[in-house]
């Protein structure tokens, strides 16, 4: 199969596969931020059980292997009374395992702001959220825009899971295997799907340097 | 990455507190008591939905007592070691062998290890191991369901790798390699003696904790039907008809393993005074 025949047959499922993709992506890296907030503020908050909570989150998401993860939102949730559809499973899978990242990533953001910037700006005398707001929390989001780029571009390969399910309409992983049950696409029906990934990881990555150079805090 | 955020002797998380007067300690007791009190009805509720859906049921977890259920899952898990492994050496080579072509100096080189590298950066795995099991055989290459799993994962891996190499040595100073050149020793040989050997041991632990992404995409073996551990457990299903403990089970053997690779890099890290350079830590794509 040349190029103009492969794409005349089937250039409207790449399409859609590259939507649903992009779709997918954008939706769990904006849910991804909130969970990755949510649990970071648990890992610093004052109470233990939520401190235990939030790092026992992190260690279980960012070490089990997503597909393991999926299969058990897929398979082993209906049996706990709880059916999810297919889309939302593996949204829920990339969501769980990249917020465990996401977290870490603020994690270290936080980390790199040194412990005498707290005791100055305690000092000076502002109150514990005005610190957060003015001296913590800016400081920490400049120094995480590379690893939350690189988060991003994770989050775009994490939903080729959504080829291990039934998808319609599929995502661009899950399009290569469609088309070649259904003719011999060769490497081509191969090449355009991961031209679609490496060139928004590429985009992303230009994006997300530009943006770095631009706040990034030079110590 | 994880190092800093666990451990460390006055962690930011504790300096962002003062030192809590009477008031605000009995605030900070009642919020831990009735956060105390949420996570535990978290736990409850978990429990409670396995107990009301009956997967609490002896017969689901009683055969993990019998020694042949765990030497087949272990098995399983020689599977998977075995690629991870040999995926992880492959990796090795051709990712350092990728930074070495993109600091060559020679311009055509360094442009296509610069592409290669990106492009393996900027693929799933998943769409890889596609390419191996479905376009492959279509051009009359016969391979080995072993090849199959292993050649994708150590081809994602060497872009990471090669990533990985070049930061380490980015850290190598520059004043060794002026040195070096200003006693007469040839390009070539100055990054062979003088700068890779810092460069390498710089990396050992970020080159530890890229196992557990190694591990992690061996996962997917089932996709071309190599017994891996989860394949096992598919067959274990079937056996004794009890998914949710044995998925489960599973799950908390991978979560152990990458656990313990991860501690490990931490501790080797620590050990020799270096910083973890994971994929999210390297400049992207």
């Amino acid at each position: 199969m040349g190029l103009s025949e492969l794409l005349a047959t089937y250039g409207r499922n790449y399409w859609e596969a590259l939507l649903s993709t992009w779709g997918m992506t954008a939706l769990c890296f904006a849910l991804v931020m909130l969970v990755a907030i949510a649990v970071t503020v648990m890992r610093v908050s004052p109470f233990k059980p939520l401190r235990v909570l939030g790092d026992g989150y992190v260690q279980v998401f960012r070490n089990i292997p997503g597909v393991s993860l999926l299969i058990i939102i897929v398979y082993a949730l209906p049996s706990l009374n709880l059916v999810l559809p297919y889309r939302t499973c593996v949204i829920l899978t990339v969501i769980l395992v990249a917020s465990a990242f996401g977290s870490e990533n603020f994690m270290s953001g936080i980390n790199t702001i040194g412990v005498g910037q707290i005791e100055a700006a305690r000092s000076l005398g502002l109150s514990f959220g005005k610190m957060l707001r003015r001296i913590v929390i800016p400081q920490a989001l400049r120094t995480t825009v590379l690893p939350m780029t690189n988060l991003l571009i994770a989050v775009l390969l994490t939903t080729s899971l959504g080829s291990q399910v039934p998808l319609d309409p599929p995502e661009l992983t899950g399009v290569v295997s469609y088309i070649n049950t259904r003719s011999t696409g060769g490497i081509l029906a191969f090449g355009i799907a991961a031209a679609g990934y490496a060139l928004t990881a590429v985009a992303i990555a230009f994006v997300g340097n530009r943006i770095d150079k631009k706040v990034r805090i030079v110590r | 990455m994880s190092a800093q955020a666990t451990s460390g002797a006055v962690s930011i998380r504790d300096a962002l507190y003062e030192t809590p007067g009477p008031k605000t300690r009995v605030k900070i007791r009642i919020g831990t008591a009735v956060s105390a009190v949420a996570v535990a009805m978290l736990l409850a509720f978990v429990v409670h939905q396995f107990w009301a859906t009956g997967q609490l049921d002896p017969r689901y977890w009683m055969f993990f007592t019998q020694m042949s259920t765990w030497s087949y899952l272990f098995a399983g898990l020689r599977g998977t070691l075995a690629v991870a492994l040999t995926a992880g050496a492959i990796a090795l080579v051709l990712g350092l062998a990728l930074m070495l072509g993109r600091t060559s100096g020679i311009r055509p080189l360094a442009a296509l290890c610069r592409v290669v590298t990106d492009f393996f950066r900027g693929v799933p795995s998943l769409l890889l191991i596609y390419f191996f099991f479905l376009v492959v055989p279509q051009y009359g290459i016969k391979m080995s369901s072993f090849w199959m799993i292993t050649l994708p994962v150590a081809l994602a891996a060497s872009g990471v790798l090669a990533e990985v190499f070049r930061a380490g040595v980015n850290a190598v100073p520059r004043g060794q390699t002026e040195a070096a050149l200003a006693l007469g020793m040839r390009p070539f040989r100055v990054k062979l003696k003088i700068v890779l050997p810092q460069a390498i041991r710089y990396v050992i632990p970020s080159l530890i904790s890229q196992l557990v992404v190694v591990v992690k995409d061996t996962t997917v073996a089932y996709v071309v039907s190599y017994p891996d551990m989860l394949q096992n457990a598919r067959v274990l299903i079937t056996n004794y008809d009890a998914l949710v403990s044995t998925y489960l089970v599973v799950a908390v053997i991978y979560i152990l393993l990458n656990y313990a690779i991860n501690q490990l890099s931490v501790y080797v890290a620590r050990r020799s005074g270096t910083r973890v350079v994971s994929r999210y830590s390297t400049n992207p794509a």
